[in-house]
């Protein structure tokens, strides 16, 4: 019972995640437990194969897990349906792919909208409109990706990640195919749309400076949390 | 550097089964399709050689429809002398009536010691040797069904009774194919005398076969006998010659069939550019690398065409393996209008030919993708763009190459076609609609990017997959297009076929014809159909005759050899003489006569196509040989008939009088209700035996039958071409896989269900479907259209039903298609596939 009431907005326990790979079993992630509470922004880090990706895409629901459950605000997910866990990322969480994944028959603002017309939205058009122009990149909204650089892509990809203005943000690497400079406009605009819709926020990330504005620190190495720290500074405060 | 080619073209293949799939069924389904009809036409050929003196039932056969004369007679009698047997067949339509019925039958009647060749089989088998015994008759078991009858029963033909002493079962010479008035009766000819059906003017085909000693040459036999009859009226054949009908039927009917399953090959070849075009954009990373390491375009080009050679054998020979399969399922096709059983043998000819065509198709159509390999640049390597197809042109070499292979094939498929006209025509037709298609693909997809982006987000996605780089639009337009273009133009034909000679017939057309009603019955019969309330019946003189000459020129060889049209000037005209003119009829030019007025010469109507075909005019003059007699007339006027109104029709028609003394018949003509039909028949057969009443509508429904069947063979091939159009849309899918996966998870990583990207797919699928039906369609009308005008001569029928299932079956089976082929990929896991790229 005691478990229930600290159980934060995504709990974990007894996560595994093995792969065959060339008729050898890899273990990803091993016996991972972790509770983040409601409104914390914790960063994952880690060396490039520890893990942290997996951990982020299995508490979206991306794939399943070996053995282990996760919930989501009290929800355990890991038995649910692909249609199930298509529904829930869709009203729950948003997510921010290193390399961006946009359609690249849509425009910007049909890329935003799209989560919002899958959830039915009326409004879909003018919130993806607003949206866009909130991540700086109303005048470009109807460009397709290939029209845009990295950094404006990354922009969409996160003005996308909020259209629901889902209870999790995640966001894997959002920074790892861009230069410093743009990475740096991405990761503030991550952080301030946060702030501004009061969501909890996980970013995966190699990079110990973008870590750094994290209220903690959680490493992977192995596919083990080896450590998990709580920062000094104030939530979301840049540095 | 050739074993470097075929090592590495080896690994390439090892690693890439899934494209090849397509790449080999789509060769061997259209490889499967022509060797599989050349080897149908080669066993056929084979079963006719075979067989070909049980077709005819002798060596030589004289036929003829008129009794010989005494001279004649004195001719055959001599060929006793040389150890040549003869006898004599006569074929003739009659009544067989009961007291419950009439039926209309085909009789036969024959010689003892009939046939010569071949097996007459009977059921029982003794029934044989009574016909030569009393009145006994064969019977097709087709006749006792209708009129409810047992083997034992006793039926009236003309004016003689005879028992049917036993069930017909196979009669070697049978005329084969197509058309029958009606169950054939097999009687002596002492029974037919029996009958006196034969009266002058009546139709009959008298047969005179000749069996000759070991020693004699039908040859000779033949050139001796067309030197004594040099009359056109008599036909001498040999039994290489037998049953010239059946052999031009098979000829043009393997003939289309093999038309059609070239084009199962070419939609094939289509299936083939898009698989090794695929395949090649998911190589470009590996070619890249093998540039970058050193390897020239030479070699990388040798390493990709002798993969596709390989391949192209493989499928090649597979296909010709299943060609041999589908001689399981031809024959039985036909089998009720064969008359010879067919045994399945190996044929190499048409096995090496088809394997040639599919090598041949696999090279044309992969040509222009492995060329565009040379292209392609090292740096590509560091660009992840892979998306991107090599650009710029395959170069003049190309075009003369595949000039060259278009050629080569086109000489084969002449080759397997056996008519250059034909061939011709359909290869041309089939460029044609290649460029059509192609070009109509590529305002599709300039169409599709403006049309309007609705909101729903699977129209959006669907529409915009239409038109994006390395979409397969004009892939799955072509083949699919061709597909629907082909099986419908085969069904729109079909139908305005049965339309014209079933359901456009007026509503006053006379549902009864009855014929042979001698001069002196003529009142007797008018009167009885008035008496039965008929009294609109018409009786028509019909004198049967020949062409003798034109303006003063007797018919020579020359006139109708190597002619087209030779027909017209060799066939039987049916003459007759009428004061006014026929409904129906308008006079095109010149003037009817109104009133009798003396003249040198009796004045005669020519109907316009024929007067086209032999040259006629005002003022001609022609001469018809009737029964040895010479007539001639002046032509004064040209008409035009309504040949679909199912009335007496004539292409000659003389003035009152004209005829007086040559042998003639009545037909009458008359409208009766169906339900009237049985009892009317009989009070005609109990007062008339020797007149025969021929029904409209069995005839119209043999026809239908007819062509029933031979559509059926023909779609069965076309079905091939439908099917190898399937397999392109799946391999054209295919291709796009990785891009659909991707996009597939993007949407599920942003919470789209497994139904919404279904609903994306399905949208593209029903557009690429629509498109496809509908230029499909288009073509299929054209095609259809032109068959029906230029070589079929009916009138053009609308039918919008049909249309509707051209473009709505195509929506349809595309989707069922697409979403079969693609289905697999909404199960997968957003993650694994989003962390790959």
């Amino acid at each position: 019972m005691l478990l229930c009431i600290i159980e934060g907005v995504i709990a974990i326990r007894n996560l595994s995640m093995r792969l065959t790979s060339g008729g050898r079993e890899v273990s990803i992630l091993d016996d991972i437990a972790l509770d983040v509470p409601a409104k914390q922004f914790v960063a994952i880090v880690g060396p490039s194969g520890s893990g942290k990706s997996t951990l982020l895409g299995l508490i979206a629901g991306m794939d399943t897990p070996t053995s282990g459950t996760i919930s989501l605000e009290g929800q355990e997910i890991t038995n649910l349906s692909e249609d199930e866990l298509a529904r829930l990322r869709r009203r729950k969480i948003g997510y921010v792919f290193q390399s961006f994944h946009l359609i690249p028959t849509l425009t910007a603002q049909e890329n935003v909208a799209v989560p919002l017309e899958l959830a039915g939205d009326s409004e879909a058009e003018s919130k993806a409109n607003a949206l866009l122009w909130a991540v700086g990149l109303g005048s470009r909204r109807h460009h397709y990706p290939a029209q845009l650089s990295g950094g404006e892509q990354q922009r969409v990809s996160v003005a996308r990640a909020f259209a629901n203005n889902p209870a999790i943000l995640l966001a894997d690497e959002p920074t790892g195919n861009l230069d410093t400079a743009t990475g740096k406009q991405v990761i503030d605009l991550l952080i301030r749309l946060n702030r501004d819709h009061g969501s909890t926020l996980v970013l995966v990330t190699h990079d110990p400076a973008l870590a750094a504005h994290a209220e903690r620190i959680v490493c992977l190495r192995d596919g083990r949390i080896i450590s998990d720290e709580l920062q000094q500074r104030a939530p979301g405060a840049l540095p | 550097m050739r074993t470097f080619a075929l090592r590495m073209a080896w690994r390439e293949t090892r690693a890439a089964w899934r494209h090849f799939t397509y790449f080999f069924i789509c060769i061997a389904l259209g490889v499967a399709a022509l060797v599989g009809v050349g080897l149908f036409a080669a066993n056929m050929d084979r079963a006719i050689q075979r067989e070909a003196r049980s077709l005819m039932a002798a060596d030589v056969e004289l036929r003829t429809t008129r009794p010989l004369t005494a001279e004649a007679e004195a001719v055959l009698r001599g060929f006793g002398g040389r150890g040549i047997a003869r006898m004599h067949l006569s074929e003739l339509v009659a009544m067989a009536a009961v007291r419950t019925g009439t039926q209309l039958v085909e009789l036969k009647a024959v010689e003892p010691g009939y046939p010569f060749y071949g097996k007459l089989r009977a059921e029982p088998e003794q029934a044989l040797a009574t016909l030569f015994a009393g009145n006994n008759v064969l019977a097709e078991e087709t006749l006792l069904i209708r009129l409810d009858l047992n083997v034992g029963d006793t039926l009236k033909i003309g004016r003689a009774e005879f028992r049917i002493a036993g069930l017909l079962k196979k009669e070697p010479d049978r005329a084969a194919g197509a058309f029958s008035f009606g169950p054939r009766v097999l009687m002596s000819q002492q029974g037919l005398a029996a009958t006196q059906l034969i009266q002058p003017g009546s139709r009959v085909t008298h047969r005179h076969l000749l069996k000759l000693p070991e020693a004699v040459s039908p040859r000779a036999v033949q050139a001796e006998l067309s030197a004594t009859f040099p009359d056109k009226t008599v036909r001498v054949s040999t039994y290489q010659e037998a049953q010239p009908m059946l052999r031009r039927f098979l000829r043009q009917l393997t003939m289309y069939l093999g038309l059609v399953g070239l084009i199962a090959l070419m939609v094939g070849g289509i299936g083939v550019a898009s698989s090794v075009r695929a395949f090649l954009n998911e190589k470009l990373e590996t070619i890249a690398v093998l540039k970058a390491v050193g390897a020239e375009s030479r070699t990388i080009l040798l390493v990709y065409l002798t993969q596709t050679l390989l391949l192209g054998l493989l499928g090649s020979l597979a296909g010709a393996a299943l060609g041999a399969g589908l001689q399981i399922f031809l024959p039985p096709l036909m089998k009720t209008w064969l008359p010879i059983e067919l045994k399945f043998r190996f044929a190499l000819l048409p096995f090496v030919r088809g394997v040639a065509m599919g090598l041949l198709t696999t090279i044309l159509f992969a040509l222009w993708p492995l060329l565009e390999v040379r292209h392609v640049r090292p740096n590509l390597i560091f660009r992840r763009d892979v998306t991107e197809e090599p650009s710029g042109s395959a170069g003049r070499s190309a075009w003369i190459a595949s000039g060259l292979l278009a050629l080569a094939l086109a000489g084969l498929a002449l080759w397997q076609a056996g008519s250059w006209r034909a061939a011709g025509l359909f290869i041309g037709a089939l460029i044609a609609a290649l460029g059509l298609l192609q070009g109509a693909a590529w305002m599709v997809a300039r169409l599709a990017r403006r049309l309007p982006r609705w909101k729903p987000l699977a129209w959006r996605q669907g529409l915009a997959n239409l038109y994006r780089p390395g979409s397969q639009v004009k892939t799955i337009l072509v083949s699919v297009g061709v597909g629907v273009m082909v099986i419908l133009a085969i069904h729109l034909v079909e139908r305005n076929i049965l339309w014209e000679i079933g359901e456009n017939i007026p509503t006053d057309a006379p549902s009864f014809f009855f014929i042979d009603i001698q001069p002196d019955q003529q009142d007797a019969f008018a009167r009885l159909l008035a008496e039965r309330g008929h009294a609109e019946a018409r009786l028509t003189p019909l004198v049967r005759s020949r062409l003798w000459a034109l303006n003063g020129q007797p018919i020579g060889r020359e006139n109708y050899e190597e002619r087209e049209h030779g027909w017209y000037f060799t066939r039987e005209y049916v003459l007759t003489f009428l004061k006014d003119l026929p409904k129906d009829n308008v006079v095109t030019k010149g003037d009817w006569w109104n009133a009798v007025e003396p003249s040198r010469a009796p004045r005669v109507s020519v109907e316009e196509e024929a007067a086209r075909r032999l040259g006629l005019d005002i003022g001609s003059t022609v001469e018809f040989d009737i029964q040895g007699a010479k007539v001639s007339g002046k032509v004064v006027s040209i008409r035009k008939v309504e040949w679909g109104n199912m009335s007496t029709n004539f292409y000659f028609i003389f003035e009152p009088g004209a005829l007086d003394g040559a042998p003639m018949t009545y037909v009458a003509t008359a409208r009766i209700d169906p339900k009237e039909e049985v009892p009317l028949q009989r009070t005609v057969i109990a007062a008339f035996p020797n007149v025969s009443a021929i029904s409209i509508r069995d005839v119209l429904d043999s026809v239908a039958r007819v062509v029933d069947r031979i559509s059926l063979v023909i779609r069965f091939m076309a079905g091939l071409s439908i099917l190898a159009g399937a397999i392109v849309l799946a391999g054209a899918l295919a291709a796009t896989r990785f891009r659909r996966i991707y996009e597939a998870m993007i949407l599920k990583a942003v919470g789209a269900t497994r139904r919404a990207i279904a609903q994306t797919f399905a949208v593209e699928y029903a557009l690429l479907g629509a498109a496809a039906g509908v230029i499909g369609t288009g073509l299929a009308v054209a095609l259809a259209w032109g068959v029906g005008h230029w070589i079929l001569d009916v009138k053009w029928l609308f039918q919008p039903e049909a249309l509707a299932w051209g473009v709505g079956g195509t929506i349809i089976g595309t989707i069922l298609v697409g979403l079969l082929s693609t289905y697999r990929i909404l199960g997968q896991k957003p993650l694994p596939v989003l962390r790959r790229e």
